[in-house]
């Protein structure tokens, strides 16, 4: 049995082929186990790639309900504790003067959040990018960063390719050669 | 519950290292048997590999030492290093140029990398290292060329011959005290030469990328000795970002071209340039024949910052930075033209030069003199 080459693989896993080609190429991985743990694996590979580095989400609605929680709880706690009925009570004291401040602590949060900020321009989204900063070559996708290239010398010379490549050129501390490393957008 | 806490965290801690491994025979180092080098060690240091869910991370710190059993001398060498070829963050390549290494000599390379493969890929080693080329001192090259590194390695031996030409001629008129001035030149302008944070990508922008564009046209600098004049270009440009160079280029000499480098600087509204990227042009669909028209393009996007800011681009400068003859035969552009056109201080230095300057860092103007001798 003829199998498809590593590229068409990638290729069908990200949804990247011609009808033709992918009808093929599913007729193919349908039949062939050996296959279709290829294609698997560069689908997580991509996916894999997406979350490294990311960072945790934070709910804010739940932490937002958490908090009203709290406040209704020290306000309840302090009823349970109050000796005689006395009006106006949930105005003085510690505890409303904390519950006061959380709500004013949650609607600032929130106001905060919720305020439109211009976006960004943002080239190619989705699509992988290389970057070069002081430290060495970044790959990022999908908002995503890994580094590639650590340069340990500091006299780096970087040369980006308009085909997709970005070189980085330095005087190797250990051999006293100069070497440039190239690394590659796809 | 502190020292429970403690306890977790310690054993989180090895969980997470016990995920790093050596990388030990999982590097294969593949060099044809009729190559005229050989392998003579290879020392695996601290590579590692390390698993990130379905992925796996391959720090690479690897020192080969090559023993060149050719009759003669090596100028440079590239190699190929993969992990897997088709995605992202899966190949690089490791190029030594300036070098000088006699037949049956020993000489080294380091490979510092890190890449990244899918964790369930068929069997086999995890990393490969191919050669691509090994170019000799008489510009006759060795190697399956996959990289291109036969045009990239002569150019940089083209342009290590030319600045050590250049600065032997001023220890000839001034001496080693005229050589520590110019090597002093030469620092400075690295060090001020301006730098950016450069992006690239390719395919096309989406998004507020989009929003403001426009297409603005190159201005070119032409050197009288270019074999090639770029005649009209343009680009997408939006705030910092630039898109889709597409540049027509004129063959003036009488033969056929095979590859065109045009190297791209930007001004921001400062009237500040930059070195932006070189846009190449080749492959099968690139053929220019003598005075003949092509356009040089690329579906790219460079995007860039300065000190963690954008950099408003209002300008665009090019001009021909290397042309590869259908014989294999090379042009650059000489020391002087690039002066004259105050490039020196926006252009990278040569790899050689980088490499004099390095010598005369760390040894004095008297080794680097001494050093200049030998060629």
């Amino acid at each position: 049995m003829t199998h498809p080459s590593q590229s068409t693989l990638a290729l069908y896993a990200g949804q990247d082929l011609g009808w033709f080609a992918r009808w093929r190429t599913q007729r193919h991985v349908a039949e062939c186990r050996e296959c279709r743990i290829e294609v698997r694996a560069f689908g997580s590979a991509s996916e894999e790639l997406a979350s490294l580095n990311e960072l945790p989400a934070i709910a804010w609605n739940r932490m937002a309900a958490e908090m009203k929680a709290n406040i209704r709880l020290g306000l309840a706690a302090g009823e349970c504790v109050r000796t005689g009925p006395a009006p106006f009570a949930w105005l003085s004291g510690a505890r409303a003067l904390t519950a006061c401040a959380s709500i004013i602590a949650l609607v600032a949060t929130g106001l905060l959040l919720q305020r439109p900020a211009p976006a960004p321009p943002q080239i190619a989204t989705g699509s992988a990018v290389l970057r070069a900063t002081a430290n060495g070559i970044e790959l990022n996708q999908g908002g995503q960063t890994l580094s590639l290239l650590h340069v340990p010398s500091g006299n780096v010379s970087y040369s980006a390719g308009a085909q997709g490549s970005m070189r980085a050129g330095y005087v190797d501390s250990d051999t006293g050669n100069v070497t440039i490393d190239n690394v590659y957008v796809q | 519950m502190s020292s429970k806490l403690a306890i977790l965290f310690v054993a989180g801690v090895a969980a997470l290292n016990a995920q790093d491994m050596p990388l030990d025979n999982s590097v294969k180092i593949n060099l044809p048997p009729d190559s005229p080098l050989t392998l003579i060690s290879a020392n695996l240091g601290e590579s590692h590999v390390s698993r990130r869910g379905s992925a796996v991370v391959l720090d690479l710190d690897v020192a080969l030492t090559l023993h060149n059993s050719s009759p003669n001398r090596v100028r440079g060498v590239t190699l190929l290093v993969a992990a897997q070829e088709v995605t992202p963050g899966g190949k690089a390549s490791v190029s030594v140029p300036s070098l000088d290494v006699a037949p049956n000599q020993n000489f080294p390379v380091r490979i510092n990398l890190r890449l990244l493969r899918p964790a369930q890929m068929g069997g086999g080693p995890l990393v490969q290292v191919n050669l691509d080329g090994v170019l000799f001192q008489d510009f006759s090259f060795y190697g399956p060329n996959r990289l291109d590194s036969r045009r990239s390695m002569t150019a940089w031996e083209m342009e290590a011959q030319r600045d050590r030409k250049y600065f032997k001629s001023i220890l000839a008129a001034r001496g080693v005290e005229g050589l520590k001035q110019a090597m002093l030149e030469s620092l400075n302008r690295q060090t001020e030469r301006p730098r950016l944070d450069v992006q690239v990508s390719r395919g096309p922008a989406v998004g507020s990328a989009a929003v403001g564009e426009h297409s603005a046209k190159f201005a070119f600098l032409h050197f009288p000795d270019a074999p090639v004049d770029p005649v009209g270009g343009w680009a997408e440009i939006a705030g910092n970002e630039a898109r889709n160079p597409r540049i027509d280029v004129r063959n003036l000499s009488s033969r056929q071209v095979r590859y065109v480098e045009i190297d791209w600087i930007v001004n921001d509204r400062q009237g500040q340039r930059f070195m932006a990227g070189s846009v190449p042009a080749s492959g099968p669909e690139f053929n220019l024949k003598a005075g003949g028209i092509s356009r040089v393009l690329q579906d790219t996007a460079l995007k860039l910052s300065k000190d963690g800011g954008p950099v408003s681009i209002a300008g665009m400068t090019g001009f021909v930075g290397q042309v590869e003859f259908a014989d294999g035969k090379v042009w650059i552009p000489n020391r002087e033209a690039l002066a004259n056109a105050q490039l020196l201080g926006i252009l990278e230095p040569s790899p050689e030069e980088q490499r004099l300057l390095d010598l005369y860092r760390k040894k004095g103007p008297k080794a680097l003199a001494d050093e200049l001798n030998k060629f």
